[in-house]
């Protein structure tokens, strides 16, 4: 799901586990969707710090 | 079933989920138990369970797996004799797992389920929609679950598991007397044999004639510390696959046209905000999310003030977490748009939906397909819709024109 929400930021392995695509800090153009992927996340398994 | 159904007295002590009303729309029945002094309600009918309707309960549930068992995940108990005869030890893994051989179960299958897998099915799921589209658009009329909804995920679903598509009606049946008509004993026991008896013949088949790029070949040759799966383990997950990739999603498709029919608004706005796909599938996933799963208490233990007890059956209605005003602002109504969604549809925790990405495939493909090819649709009529309920919510007949 993150990974549709953001697929800039999010991808996925064999399993279909997430894995960060960025390194560093994410860009602000992106912020956006990635608070969506944060906040829709199931598994509350996304964490932003600030 | 020709016996008489006593009323519901009382929801709180007396709900039934097979009740004709609860079975068209459960949602003011959760909302008033949710709403009331005791948020997670009991019944004796069906040897009894409880039915909690918080979406922090519901999840609580989900997550505690230790407490709350997977041996047995339907809404009702095992019909007579099930758990016999020579394959009597087949179940649906990893369903119907619990740790530790749950993470076996479920890491062989998690693969076939990847993003980057189930992107291969966007163009035949695409076409498959356009050739069932092109059977009724001249008619001015259609059925959107019977002629439309039904016939999509049971095909895909026969694509990835390598079965032929031409036995789509056999495996319709056996999936509904499986799931949708769980009352009827001998209906359960029926299909359950048949597909049993299929999948046995499909693993004995490539054992003969192994096949390439093929799941069942792959899944019968997997090896686990050195030994080679079992063959119970492979009919499961061929069991498990048939029937739950087919029943729920047709229901979430059939849901979401249903909704669709009623709101030309949104059928607007996503035309005019093809962006906006993605976080509308997943509120209309929300909004309709068709699956309600059950657990088996393992100790006595009481939770959320309730005396459950062990063996007790607990329902994870995800459907009435996913309308908990706890959780999401205005939760009966559909925002397509809406910010923070973070439903249960699929479930929550080590369980959670594994074919979750082809679900969301097959929702989106055959939404966007029809809204593409019939932009402007409504109900015939409101009052002649049909639902199945139970362990799955969706429409069974909803007859639209165009």
């Amino acid at each position: 799901m993150c990974a549709i929400a953001a697929p800039e930021v999010f991808g996925s392995d064999e399993m279909g586990n997430a894995t960060v695509l960025i390194d560093g800090d994410i860009p602000a153009e992106l912020q956006a969707k990635t608070r969506r992927a944060e906040s829709n996340c199931p598994e509350r398994a996304i964490v932003i710090t600030d | 079933m020709t016996e008489v159904r006593k009323p519901v007295q009382d929801l709180l002590t007396d709900y039934d989920i097979f009740e004709p009303e609860f079975v068209k729309d459960p949602y003011p029945s959760f909302s008033e138990i949710r709403e009331s002094g005791c948020p997670i309600a009991r019944t004796e009918r069906y040897e009894g369970s409880w039915l909690p309707t918080r979406y922090e309960d519901v999840v609580a549930i989900a997550q505690e797996y230790e407490t709350f068992t997977s041996r047995g995940i339907l809404v009702v108990p095992p019909f007579p004799g099930q758990g016999e005869g020579a394959y009597g030890g087949v179940t649906a893994p990893p369903i119907t797992s619990d740790p530790p051989d749950h993470h076996w179960h479920r890491r062989l299958i998690l693969p076939v389920f990847s993003p980057q897998s189930v992107a291969k099915f966007e163009q035949g799921t695409r076409d498959l929609c356009n050739a069932l589209i092109d059977e009724v658009i001249d008619k001015g009329t259609a059925d959107a679950a019977a002629d439309y909804a039904q016939h999509i995920p049971v095909r895909v679903i026969a694509t990835l598991l390598g079965v032929p598509l031409e036995m789509e009606a056999d495996f319709t049946a056996w999936v509904r007397a499986a799931l949708e008509n769980i009352l009827d004993a001998e209906g359960r026991k029926w299909a359950r044999k048949n597909i049993i008896e299929f999948f046995l013949a499909q693993v004995a088949e490539r054992k003969q004639n192994p096949r390439e790029d093929d799941f069942i070949t792959e899944l019968m040759n997997t090896e686990v510390e050195g030994k080679v799966v079992p063959i119970e383990y492979v009919l499961g997950v061929c069991n498990l696959m048939l029937v739950a990739g087919v029943d729920t999603t047709w229901s979430a498709i059939g849901s979401c046209m249903w909704h669709m029919a009623q709101h030309p608004e949104h059928r607007k706005q996503l035309r005019e905000n093809p962006d906006l796909w993605p976080t509308a599938i997943e509120e209309l996933l929300r909004m309709y999310a068709p699956v309600t799963m059950a657990r088996i208490v393992d100790h006595d233990v009481e939770f959320q003030g309730c005396p459950m007890k062990a063996g007790d059956r607990v329902l994870m209605a995800f459907p009435a977490a996913n309308r908990d005003p706890r959780q999401f602002e205005n939760p009966d109504e559909v925002i397509l748009d809406r910010e923070h969604n973070r439903h249960v549809a699929f479930g929550s925790g080590i369980h959670r939906c594994a074919g979750s990405n082809l679900a969301r495939l097959e929702v989106r493909v055959a939404l966007q397909t029809w809204l593409e090819r019939i932009p402007e649709f409504e109900l015939v009529d409101k009052t002649d819709v049909t639902w199945a309920g139970g362990q799955v919510h969706g429409p069974r007949k909803c007859l639209v024109s165009f």
